[in-house]
């Protein structure tokens, strides 16, 4: 692993933020003042530091399936509708099923969150290994229609009739995700998150599975040659980064929420695939991008009730971010070491 | 029940009109070879520089070519990126998206009052209704009592479609996305014809967001493109990158919207979010009906790098 990737990822953070800084310096505040609040409003207290925590959860889950992909060259872009079925599995999971015990009920539901997610990515990845459309085109549409199942559904039979807005009923206790600090909104999400950016960097460099994943990615007639199955290998990553995006959403559900809402997960896919690149796509790399996210997030109503920046600016942070990693990326593709 | 139909089948082509505009910019774009998944964002700035161009200088022309501008500035963006940079066409578009997104609502509230955002109203473009043919029977109401910008996107649909199968430059820029380096080794600069190609969709694109908030709604709010660009993208599709081909998906996906906004008052069988659904099974199905077949632009997707290492 050379370093150049994290340097580029680091100046391209840079480049976006000071454009920023030009943007808001055009409207009459002073960037300064604002990059301060906007650090004040992530950091400046445990509980922010919570609420940042617990935003860039699904992130991170969601990013490290999707990393693993791009590895292997799959792009897969349909986190959007994977997360919002993996949302949808829990909550139906966790209704149904409102009597279960504490600690089953919750792993229940994230089970059922991971399978449809798993399974939606999994239909992306049937009818392109059954016909050869490219996946990027298949995920892509693929999210529409799971966001507009959830919205069915909520309509449906698992809306909260009278509530005046879809969502579901509140699940029961049982089925919320820990919380292990009093005083504060953090959820248990963070740990499982932060242990599958370590189990995904060590099946990446260190097991069979994701050194096939590497040399796919590197070269599909290559894999064939020293015996990796491109089919096999492109399956498994799908699923794989389906259950996971699924598991976010889950997450996002059992401890943020508490109840089924649509658009829920409005922008938590796409969101993952900026995180994964600016990870310049290793697992690990994923943690502080993720985290970068999420704080970036948190602060961003700060700002704006600080000092009067208006808080859409942390997308043009990220937009901007994105296009300068995706150059810096282009400009070096194929000189990188499997 | 006969005007009910008749006003549903105008609805239909008034909802098709932004689409239809987005995608005739998205054909040329994918036929040269760049993925048009910048769309969205290109038809949200637009539609954001014509309500505050046309607002600030009281000129529905001066709001439609900031439009023109607004579009080609991002599809800018996406050029430059994906042509002198190679950067991922797809992921690309995404992150111009959200750039375009974030932008916007900045700008709107940036510029405007310290919180909250502002609301511009400007008048909507009227309908004009074409001497003699707006009196025939069924068609007149359909197709000939609609404002401006519709016809415009019917008339660009065949000069498109000329363009791209009837001149030299339209060959020029099939070959492109076709095989780039044969358009190099006889002479020509792929990626040059590329760039072009991209900004022009940009402008169209942003025409389209035009037709949003200047003929349909009057005022910009977040995000009103509301994943239109996508549809056009599914459009594309369904249109197997034809200009005719993807205005008969855009009419289907209009009629499929109208219908969805009537399923109250019709009592339809289906919500409406079924109804909603069907342009993007329409496209997987599409999709995976070509199959190996489909006649993608071959070199979509893949950077021209004029000297491999």
């Amino acid at each position: 692993m050379s370093t150049r990737p994290f340097v580029s990822s680091l100046l391209a953070v840079a480049l976006a933020f000071m454009a920023s800084a030009l943007l808001i310096a055009l409207s009459g505040k002073n960037p300064l003042l604002a990059y301060g609040a906007l650090l004040q409003g992530s950091l400046g207290s445990w509980d922010r530091i919570a609420v940042a925590l617990n935003k860039a959860t699904p992130y991170l889950l969601t990013g490290v399936g999707v990393a693993l992909c791009f590895r292997a060259r799959v792009i897969n872009i349909g986190g959007e509708g994977q997360i919002a079925l993996g949302g949808l599995a829990a909550t139906w999971i966790a209704l149904r099923f409102p009597q279960a015990p504490a600690v089953v009920l919750p792993a229940l539901a994230l089970g059922a969150g991971a399978l449809a997610g798993a399974l939606w990515a999994g239909l992306a990845a049937a009818i392109r290994l059954r016909q050869g459309v490219h996946e990027v085109l298949l995920t892509l549409l693929l999210n529409f229609v799971g966001v507009l199942i959830v919205s069915e559904a909520l309509q449906g039979d698992l809306g909260e009739p009278g509530a005046g807005f879809p969502q579901s009923a509140l699940l029961a206790r049982a089925a919320w995700l820990p919380h292990p600090l009093p005083k504060t909104d953090l959820h248990v999400g963070i740990f499982l998150a932060t242990a599958t950016v370590v189990v995904a960097h060590v099946v990446l460099w260190r097991t069979p599975f994701g050194f096939s994943l590497r040399v796919l990615g590197a070269s599909a007639r290559a894999a064939a040659y020293v015996g990796i199955s491109p089919a096999r290998t492109f399956l498994s990553v799908m699923l794989l980064a389906g259950g996971l995006a699924g598991v976010s959403g889950a997450v996002e559900i059992l401890g943020v929420h508490y109840r089924l809402i649509e658009g829920f997960s409005t922008g938590f896919g796409f969101n993952a695939v900026a995180i994964a690149l600016l990870a310049a796509l290793n697992p690990l790399a994923v943690l502080p991008a993720g985290l970068f996210f999420g704080f970036l997030e948190t602060g961003a109503l700060a700002m704006q009730r600080a000092v009067g920046v208006p808080s859409p600016l942390v997308a043009v942070i990220q937009g901007l971010t994105m296009v300068f990693v995706l150059s810096a990326m282009g400009l070096t593709a194929g000189r990188e070491r499997v | 029940m006969v005007d009910a139909f008749v006003e549903f089948l105008a609805a239909a082509v008034r909802i098709a009109t932004p689409l239809l505009l987005a995608a005739l910019g998205g054909i040329l774009s994918e036929r040269a070879g760049i993925f048009a998944v910048g769309l969205e964002g290109m038809m949200l700035t637009g539609a954001f520089a014509g309500v505050v161009a046309t607002h600030g200088s009281g000129f529905v022309l001066a709001g439609l070519v900031a439009s023109l501008a607004g579009g080609m500035m991002l599809a800018g963006v996406v050029a430059i990126a994906t042509t002198r940079f190679r950067a991922d066409q797809m992921v690309t578009g995404l992150a111009v998206n959200i750039l375009a997104l974030g932008l916007t609502s900045f700008l709107l509230r940036g510029f405007g009052a310290a919180s909250g955002a502002p609301i511009i109203r400007v008048a909507t473009l009227p309908p004009l209704p074409v001497p003699w043919l707006a009196d025939l029977p069924l068609v007149g109401p359909v197709l000939f009592r609609q404002p401006a910008l519709t016809y415009l996107a019917i008339v660009m649909t065949a000069m498109t479609f000329v363009f791209l199968m009837r001149t030299r430059s339209g060959l020029t820029l099939r070959a492109v996305g076709e095989n780039p380096a044969a358009v190099f080794a006889v002479g020509g600069d792929p990626s040059r014809v590329r760039v072009i190609a991209v900004i022009v969709c940009g402008a169209m694109a942003g025409l389209a967001g035009a037709v949003l908030s200047l003929q349909q709604v009057g005022t910009f709010t977040d995000g009103m493109t509301h994943g239109r660009g996508y549809l056009a993208l599914a459009a594309i599709i369904v249109g197997r990158w034809m200009p005719g081909g993807a205005l008969v998906g855009c009419l289907v996906f209009g009629a499929a919207d109208a219908l969805q906004l009537r399923v109250q008052t019709i009592r339809l069988p289906v919500s409406s979010y079924v109804i909603q659904m069907l342009p993007y099974i329409v496209s997987l199905a599409v999709l995976a009906g070509l199959g190996r077949t489909a006649r993608m632009p071959a070199a979509i997707g893949l950077p021209f790098v004029r000297d491999p290492r």
